[in-house]
């Protein structure tokens, strides 16, 4: 369906080194972080937004799918070409276009990789707090049509709340502004907010007004050791209901700790059922109060040990144990179903209890670990897709989450997304009306059904 | 071996590939080009596509694969702890095999395998380099008067003059210590950068060396490390240098084997492994590969430091790719350098960031290199500091050749040179007392 001629104005738009086809490109842009792949016809790399307008023009007259990508990093197979057509790589449209310091606001093409902005928000004094562990290399533009999270989410809140204004070419290649760089437009419904998390089905953002917010004055970080995790999620609850809101409430079980320290070897307690890393930020006087207040909680939770740092430097060491999960965790197993299910924080006990029964069932390690204080939470399943057993295993186990974490009233996606691989399971969160809505609003945007398709609302395959 | 056992070592290190993307931020080709397809995630990807039967071994692959420096940053940083350097290295073998390498390659990499031909040639060229290149007036070093392009000679790139008469002719076999009595016997392996280009960083080695009690043997049999040909995928070649150097050295005895540069130290401590698996060799090498030392480390576990004497230089360092994350050497040159009296030193950004040599990969891709070290030099001359020092001649031609460029008056030197220079300076100031 992709002819000559198709190439050749895909061609006079963004020039010939931007349109690929090779075979060894095709393969390289069939899949992100996770493990299915499809095969795009052609990638096509724009420059600018008018180039992007011209690209979805051209795939609207022929009807050929586009399917967006940022860096590639996504967990959900969002970027993944499920039908072929287009793979829009959005990376050459990475400009930082401005920070306005007196209004807060900064004003960015969605190729900016998230860390950059980051960087720079932080040189003029402020400060940008959506952090998914990929924020190195993914881009803005990928985080806002997933909608990451992080750490920080507890108290500062995930990327759609700092999204106040997109720019996007709608599926017939006309462009729209939503939203505005004041900060409380409220003109109709927060249309910036329908496109976040997205996934790339309705239009392709070309350009993102974010918030940013005063950096705190001062932090504390402390790591808290429990014999019994459930002891650790308990404080989870404990904390928020005292009303203090931490900027970060992680939380590791044994089996994320012992990964962690065969890898790290900084001498983490290996025998402990679990361990929370926390972090609060704001003026100093209340930082000191608020970090008192939570370890007398952790304590009366049954913490065993209660470190807290008292310089920089040995803050830096107790956040070394939880970047360092994603590596640990590859150097256990080879492949990985890394999910974000979400429930309400007070059930965190309550699943990391279902999880430890799931590990034993399917007989894989399944990690615990994940933004406890927001309830966004990271159990990992290991296994090696090499094997067929266990992949078949890992398929079940897989599944077996989505439906505890929906039975505790949960959210299948706090920041990876739909996509691809969570699409059979939507319905049975957002039930029969809500899955129609999802179709119908996105049918209006994109009649031919030529954005992303085959994922989330429009996703081919058995639901559950 | 042979090429299915590769490609299946291949797979079991494609497998453990998460393809999360990290290497994006660490990758530095990627860095200046953004280009999704040179990634080492890519790659991986493209070499389990090919044991999938998804893709043959073509061309358009080993382009893809030839745009790495092999400075494994991306290997020290993978989080699933992939060999991308070895997945890399056994590619390119496999598509060497498959697609052949660029003629004027195999004919170096043949030169390479006639120590003695090699020798005459470079000797030869001391003499003739003057008709081709012209000399900048700094003598600092030459341009090409006409490009080359095949060769990777940019008009603009300046690269240093050969040596009149390289390290080894210049210094005996046996060089005895300059102490009364000698703590034992060192055997110098110099590598080719060092011999031809830089011999004044060689005598620097043996000055130490010899001043410090050592008794020091330059062998005469030894060539080239091997690792432009392996690393280009000419692994035959490649063995046989290795073979010649191992034999070499093992007859040269000695307590330990100094090396000067990261790339050769590496190859001997490490590299050789995928080059003799099954081979006869692979013992005689096990014996010595725990002999090597780079300088640094000799300096400061076998010489006596307080001898230093005060040198009043600012000076900034620069990791080399194979140094640092090939041998591990990277606190020792620190280290020494603090313990030098009057010297001050500041640390650069991303100090282990490749400056973009890559050996062949600067010849093959200049443009793409000298942009990568611009990033080199930005981050030293921020620095602020007159001196930049290195553990490696390449990095020192490029990063020359990149300051001459920008008329930076910043001076590179090899560590072994500061490090003697601060000795010369202690040894003074001994007689005047």
């Amino acid at each position: 369906m992709l002819n000559s001629t198709i190439v050749n104005e895909l061609v006079a738009v963004v020039g010939r080194g931007h349109v690929l086809q090779a075979p060894e490109d095709l393969i390289i842009y069939s899949n992100d972080a996770t493990v299915v792949s499809s095969k795009p016809e052609v990638v096509v790399q724009p420059a600018n937004r008018d180039e992007v307008a011209a690209v979805v023009k051209i795939a609207a007259a022929h009807q050929i799918p586009i399917t967006c990508r940022g860096a590639g990093t996504g967990l959900s197979g969002g970027a993944m070409p499920v039908k072929g057509g287009i793979a829009l790589e959005m990376t050459r449209l990475n400009r930082i276009l401005k920070i306005d310091v007196a209004n807060r606001v900064a004003i960015v093409e969605p190729g900016v990789i998230t860390f950059a902005l980051t960087t720079q928000a932080a040189a003029a004094g402020l400060l940008y707090p959506p952090d998914p562990s990929s924020l190195k290399e993914s881009t803005i533009g990928g985080n806002v049509a997933e909608c990451a999270g992080g750490p920080k989410g507890v108290k500062y809140g995930i990327t759609r709340n700092f999204v106040i204004g997109i720019e996007a070419v709608l599926a017939d290649g006309s462009i729209v502004e939503m939203g505005n760089d004041v900060d409380g437009d409220m003109c109709g419904p927060d249309w910036t907010m329908l496109f976040t998390g997205s996934e790339g089905t309705m239009a392709v953002i070309t350009r993102i007004s974010l918030r940013l917010v005063r950096p705190p004055q001062v932090k504390k970080t402390m790591l808290v050791v429990y014999d019994k995790l459930e002891d650790a999620a308990e404080t989870v609850s404990m904390t928020m209901k005292s009303g203090i809101i931490p900027t970060t409430l992680e939380i590791m079980g044994n089996s994320c700790i012992v990964a962690v320290e065969n890898y790290l070897r900084i001498g983490l307690p290996v025998n402990a059922g679990g361990i929370l890393l926390i972090e609060v930020d704001g003026v100093p006087s209340t930082v000191e109060e608020n970090v008192e207040r939570i370890e007398e909680i952790c304590k009366q939770c049954g913490a065993t040990e209660v470190k807290i740092a008292r310089t920089a430097e040995e803050a830096e060491d107790l956040w070394r144990a939880r970047r360092a999960i994603a590596p640990a965790f590859g150097r256990v197993a080879p492949s990985k179903y890394a999910e974000d299910s979400t429930i309400p924080r007070s059930l965190v006990p309550e699943l990391t209890k279902r999880m430890l029964i799931l590990e034993e069932k399917y007989n894989l390690p399944i990690l615990i670990c994940g933004h406890a204080g927001d309830g966004n939470m990271h159990p990992t399943i290991l296994f090696d897709r090499r094997d067929k057993d266990q992949t078949e295993r890992a398929d079940k186990a897989l599944d077996e989450l989505h439906w505890i974490t929906l039975e505790l009233g949960g959210t299948l996606s706090g920041e990876h997304g739909i996509g691809f691989a969570k699409a059979p399971f939507l319905r049975a969160e957002t039930g029969a009306v809500g899955y129609q809505m999802g179709r119908d609003v996105k049918t209006v945007l994109d009649p031919a059904g030529i954005m992303n398709p085959g994922k989330m609302f429009f996703f081919e395959g058995e639901l559950h | 071996m042979n090429q299915q056992k590769m490609l299946d070592e291949i797979a079991q290190e494609v497998v453990k590939c998460s393809r999360c993307g990290n290497c994006r931020s660490i990758c530095p080709v990627f860095l200046v080009e953004n280009n999704e397809n040179t990634t080492p995630r890519s790659k991986a990807r493209m070499m389990e596509a090919v044991r999938d039967g998804e893709l043959e071994l073509t061309p358009g692959m080993q382009e893809r694969f030839g745009k790495c420096l092999f400075c494994k940053a991306c290997k020290a940083n993978c989080g699933a702890g992939v060999a991308t350097d070895s997945l890399i290295l056994e590619a390119r073998a496999a598509l060497a095999e498959r697609n052949g390498i660029p003629l004027l390659k195999k004919m170096a990499f043949t030169g390479l395998r006639y120590r003695k031909l090699f020798d005459f040639f470079l000797r030869s060229g001391s003499l003739f380099q003057g008709l081709v290149f012209k000399k900048l007036p700094d003598g600092r070093g030459r341009i090409a008067r006409f490009p080359f392009p095949g060769a990777g000679l940019s008009v603009r790139r300046v690269i240093p003059d050969l040596a009149s008469r390289p390290l080894r002719s210049r210094l005996d076999n046996v060089i005895k210590a300059k102490t009364p009595a000698s703590k034992g016997k060192v055997v110098f392996f110099t590598g080719c950068t060092l011999n031809y280009i830089y011999p004044q960083a060689g005598e620097a080695v043996v000055n130490i060396l010899t001043n410090n009690g050592w008794d020091v043997v330059i062998p005469e049999g030894q060539c080239c490390c091997g690792t432009p040909a392996f690393t280009s995928g000419d692994l035959d070649s490649g063995r046989l240098l290795a073979e010649q150097n191992i034999k070499t050295l093992t007859e040269a005895g000695g307590d330990y084997i100094i090396t000067a540069c990261g790339t050769c130290g590496a190859a001997l401590q490490h590299e050789y492994a995928l080059l003799l698996e099954g081979t006869d060799s692979l013992e005689p090498w096990q014996a010595i590969s725990g002999k090597v030392l780079d300088i640094s480390q000799f300096v400061l576990q076998h010489c006596d430091l307080s001898q230093l004497g005060s040198l009043p230089l600012k000076v900034t360092y620069h990791d080399p790719c194979h140094l640092v994350r090939g041998m591990n050497v990277s606190t020792e040159p620190r280290q020494i350098f603090q313990r030098i009296p009057g010297m001050e030193y500041a640390e650069m950004k991303d100090a282990d960031r490749c400056c973009g040599a890559g050996g062949t990969f600067s010849a093959t891709y200049y443009e793409l290199s000298r942009q990568i070290n611009d990033k080199k030099l930005d981050n030293a001359e921020a620095t602020g500091m007159e001196v930049l020092v290195t553990g490696c001649s390449s990095c020192r031609m490029h990063i020359t050749d990149g300051l001459c460029q920008r008329g930076s008056t910043m001076k590179v030197l090899h560590t072994a040179e500061v490090i003697d220079m601060a000795y010369a300076a202690g040894r003074k100031e001994q007689t005047k007392c």
